[in-house]
C-alpha cells in the first residue's frame, strides 16, 4: 500500500465554531493507482488533499505514506517528506514568475540538496519528458496556460516522487489544453505513476480508473471512475427532481 | 538540506531581489547608509583628535614629574590646595641632594599673559617663565638661535631672556632678536637666545613663551609660590622616582605618617586623562546619535521585509510545499536583510570617510580612519540588518503553507 488512512478527522476553529472538515475518512490507495477524489466544493476534499500532501496535519487519526507513519511528524519531518514522496501539481500553477521553466522545475532539488550540474541535467530531463524542451529559458509569463502546467507537472517529476497530487490540475485551461494535460497523466499512469486527481468535475474523474466520492468530510462512495462520478450526477439529478 | 544549500540558495535568492525593487531597496539602503556615515565619520574624527592629542603629549615629556602645591586638574574643593604650606627652596635643594633617580631638579615658576614690546612691536599673552638651566634638559628646548639661560644667570639676577619662536617672529619680523632689547613690565631685558619650534596642543601655541633666570624671577615678581620639575633619566622610572620624590618630601616638609601628602605630584599623564574624560562623554553622545541613526535605518530594513513578506507569501508557500524548511525560509530572508543592510553599510562608509577626509581638510583636526573601521561599518551594518531582519523572517518561516499558497 502507498497510501493507508484510518480515521483521518481534521477540526478547524472559525470564531467560536468548530467546522469538521473531515469526519472519519479511511481508505488505502495501492502503488500505481490513478485515483480521482470528488466532491462538491465545502465537502472537504481540498482538505484531505492538503493532509495527503503532507502540507496539514489531521486533528486525529493516522496516515501512512509508503509504509511511514506522517501523522505525527515534526515540521521539519514534513517539509523532508514533501520534498521526496510528494510531486504536487496545482490549479494556478504556483510557479515562482522571476525564474525560468528550468530554474522552476530545479527548485524542489534544490532543498534537496543536489549540486548545480545534477540539478539542471535532472531538471532538463523532466522539461523533455512533458515536451518542453525547446523552453527552458522561458519564464512563466511567457508560456501559455498549457505549458506552465506541463513546467509545473516537469516539477513534480524531478524528484521521482512516490506520488503525484494534482488539485483541479484542468482548471485554469482551456478544453483542449485540459485534454492535453489528462493525456498526460493517463502517459504517466502506464509508466506506473501512482496519481491521485482531486477534482469536483465528474467528467473528469470518470476517465480515472478508480474513484472516490467526498461529502461533509465523509467517504459516501468509492468504486469505478465512471460509476462513482455517473452516480454522483445520478443524486444530484435526484434531489433536484425531489425539490 | 544542510546550513550550506541554505545560505547558498539563501544568497542567490537574495541578490536576485535586491534587483527587483530597485527604487525600495536604494531607499532602504539609504537609510542604513546614513547610519553608518554618520557614525563613521564621528568615530574617524575622534580617533585624529585623539592621535594628535597623543602626538602632542609625547613632545611635552613623558620622563618629567611636577611637584607643586596644586595637582594639575583639580577636582572637588580646590581651598584644600590653597591652604597648603608652599615649596621652599630649602625643600627644593633637599631633593636635588637626596634623590638618586632624579636626573634635574628644577624650580618653575610662572606669570601668564605678560606682554612683551620691542621698538613700535609688541605681543601678548605671553606666559612668562622662571627657571634654570637645567629646565631645557627636562622639556627638551632647542635652542637653535643664541643660548639657554645658565645657572649664572639666575645667581647673577641677570635681565635677560630666551624666547618663544612665536614671540621672536612677532617681535622681530624682519631681524635677528639675539642681543636685541625687549621691554617686560617696564624692565629692558637682552634676548640671549631664540627657542625652537614646538607648535600646539589642544589648539594653544607652546610658543608664546618667554624664559627669564628664577632668580630674577623672584626678585622682580616678589612670588614665592615655585612649582618643581624633576626629571628622570629614564620614562620607565617613573612610578619609582614618584615613590621617591613623595618620600623625601614628606620627610622634608614634615608631613606626619598617616596624613596625606600637601604638595601634589603631576604628571603629563594627568592631563591625558583629563582629556580622555572630556572626550569620552563627547564620544558617548557622538556615537550615540550615530547608534539612534542606524536604529532609524534598521526599522526602515524591517518595515520593508515585513512587506517583502507580504508580497512573497505565495512564493513562501510554493517553497514550502517542494520541501523548504523553516529554517530555510528564516536563512532567505535574514540574508536578504543583511545584504540590503551591508550594501547600504559600504556607500554609508565612503560617504563617512569622504566626510572625516573633509573634516581635516577643512579644519586642523587630522580625522583619521583605521582600516578596520572600514570593516566594522560595513559588518555592523550587516548586523543591524540581520537583527531588524529577525521578525519579518520568523514572521515567514511561521506562514501555514496551505494558507500562504492561497494567499492573494
Amino acid at each position: 500500500m502507498l497510501i493507508k488512512c484510518e480515521d483521518i478527522r481534521r477540526y478547524y476553529r472559525v470564531g467560536t465554531e468548530e467546522v469538521h472538515a473531515l469526519n472519519g475518512v479511511s481508505f488505502e490507495i495501492g502503488k500505481g493507482e490513478w485515483v480521482a477524489i470528488i466532491g462538491q466544493s465545502g465537502s472537504g476534499k481540498s482538505t484531505l488533499m492538503n493532509v495527503l500532501g503532507c502540507l496539514d496535519t489531521p486533528t486525529a487519526g493516522r496516515y501512512w505514506l509508503n509504509g511511514k507513519d506522517v501523522s505525527g511528524m515534526s515540521d521539519n519531518e514534513l517539509a523532508d517528506i514533501r520534498n521526496r514522496e510528494i510531486g504536487f501539481i496545482f490549479q494556478t500553477f504556483q510557479l515562482l514568475p522571476r525564474e525560468t521553466a528550468l530554474g522552476n522545475v530545479e527548485l524542489p532539488l534544490i532543498y534537496r540538496g543536489l549540486r548545480a550540474k545534477d540539478r539542471r541535467d535532472r531538471a532538463r530531463a523532466a522539461l523533455e519528458q512533458v515536451g518542453l524542451g525547446n523552453r527552458v529559458t522561458h519564464r512563466p509569463n511567457e508560456l501559455s496556460g498549457g505549458q506552465r502546467q506541463r513546467v509545473a507537472i516537469a516539477r513534480a517529476l524531478v524528484t521521482e516522487p512516490s506520488l503525484l497530487l494534482a488539485d483541479e490540475p484542468t482548471g485554469n485551461l482551456d478544453s483542449t489544453t485540459g485534454q492535453e494535460i489528462i493525456g498526460l497523466f493517463e502517459e504517466l499512469h502506464r509508466q506506473g505513476h501512482t496519481l491521485l486527481l482531486v477534482t469536483h468535475e465528474p467528467t473528469l474523474a470518470a476517465r480515472c480508473p478508480r474513484a472516490i466520492r467526498i461529502s461533509d468530510g465523509r467517504i459516501v462512495n468509492d468504486g469505478a471512475g465512471p460509476d462513482v462520478a455517473l452516480a454522483g450526477r445520478g443524486e444530484r439529478a435526484r434531489a433536484a427532481a425531489a425539490t | 538540506m544542510s546550513l550550506r544549500v541554505d545560505l547558498l540558495e539563501g544568497g542567490r535568492i537574495a541578490v536576485r531581489s535586491l534587483g527587483v525593487n530597485r527604487l525600495r531597496t536604494l531607499l532602504t539602503l539609504t537609510a542604513v547608509g546614513i547610519g553608518v556615515a554618520t557614525l563613521l565619520a564621528i568615530v574617524g574624527i575622534i580617533q585624529g583628535l585623539n592621535g594628535a592629542f597623543d602626538r602632542q603629549l609625547a613632545s611635552l615629556g613623558t620622563a618629567t614629574l611636577n611637584v607643586a602645591r596644586r595637582p594639575f586638574v583639580i577636582t572637588g574643593d580646590w581651598w584644600r590646595y590653597r591652604n597648603r604650606k608652599q615649596i621652599t627652596l630649602a625643600q627644593m635643594q633637599a631633593l636635588a641632594q637626596q634623590s638618586r633617580l632624579a636626573s634635574a631638579v628644577v624650580p618653575e615658576v610662572n606669570e601668564d599673559g605678560r606682554e612683551l614690546e620691542s621698538g613700535s612691536e609688541t605681543v601678548s599673552n605671553v606666559d612668562l617663565v622662571g627657571t634654570v638651566a637645567d629646565f631645557q634638559k627636562i622639556w627638551g628646548y632647542e635652542v637653535p638661535v643664541g643660548r639657554f639661560l645658565t645657572d649664572a644667570d639666575s645667581e647673577a639676577e641677570r635681565f635677560v631672556i630666551v624666547l618663544g619662536s612665536e614671540v621672536a617672529e612677532q617681535l622681530f619680523p624682519n631681524r635677528s632678536a639675539l642681543n636685541a632689547s625687549v621691554r617686560l613690565d617696564h624692565r629692558p631685558y637682552r634676548v640671549v637666545g631664540v627657542l625652537a619650534k614646538k607648535g600646539q596642543i589642544l589648539g594653544q601655541s607652546m610658543d608664546l613663551v618667554a624664559l627669564i633666570p628664577f632668580k630674577t624671577f623672584l626678585a622682580v615678581y616678589g612670588k614665592r609660590d615655585f612649582q618643581i620639575d624633576v626629571g628622570a633619566d629614564d620614562p620607565e622610572q617613573l612610578d619609582r622616582l614618584e615613590d621617591e620624590v613623595t618620600g623625601i618630601l614628606r620627610r622634608v616638609r614634615s608631613v606626619p605618617p598617616g596624613e596625606p601628602d600637601d604638595f601634589s605630584v603631576n604628571r603629563s599623564q594627568q592631563l591625558a586623562e583629563t582629556y580622555q574624560q572630556l572626550t569620552s562623554a563627547l564620544y558617548g553622545v557622538a556615537v550615540g546619535v550615530g547608534l539612534i541613526t542606524l536604529l532609524v535605518g534598521g526599522i526602515g530594513i524591517m518595515n520593508i521585509m515585513l512587506v517583502t513578506v507580504r508580497e512573497r507569501t505565495r512564493e513562501i508557500g510554493i517553497r514550502r510545499a517542494l520541501g523548504a524548511r523553516r529554517s530555510t525560509i528564516v536563512v532567505q530572508f535574514l540574508l536578504e536583510a543583511s545584504l540590503v543592510s551591508a550594501v547600504g553599510g559600504a556607500i554609508g562608509t565612503s560617504f563617512g570617510l569622504g566626510a572625516a577626509k573633509l573634516v581635516s581638510l577643512v579644519t586642523s583636526l587630522a580625522a583619521a580612519v583605521r582600516p578596520l573601521t572600514v570593516l566594522g561599518g560595513i559588518g555592523f551594518a550587516a548586523l543591524v540588518g540581520l537583527f531588524f531582519g529577525i521578525w519579518p523572517a520568523a514572521r515567514a518561516a511561521r506562514l501555514d503553507p496551505v494558507e500562504a499558497l492561497h494567499y492573494e
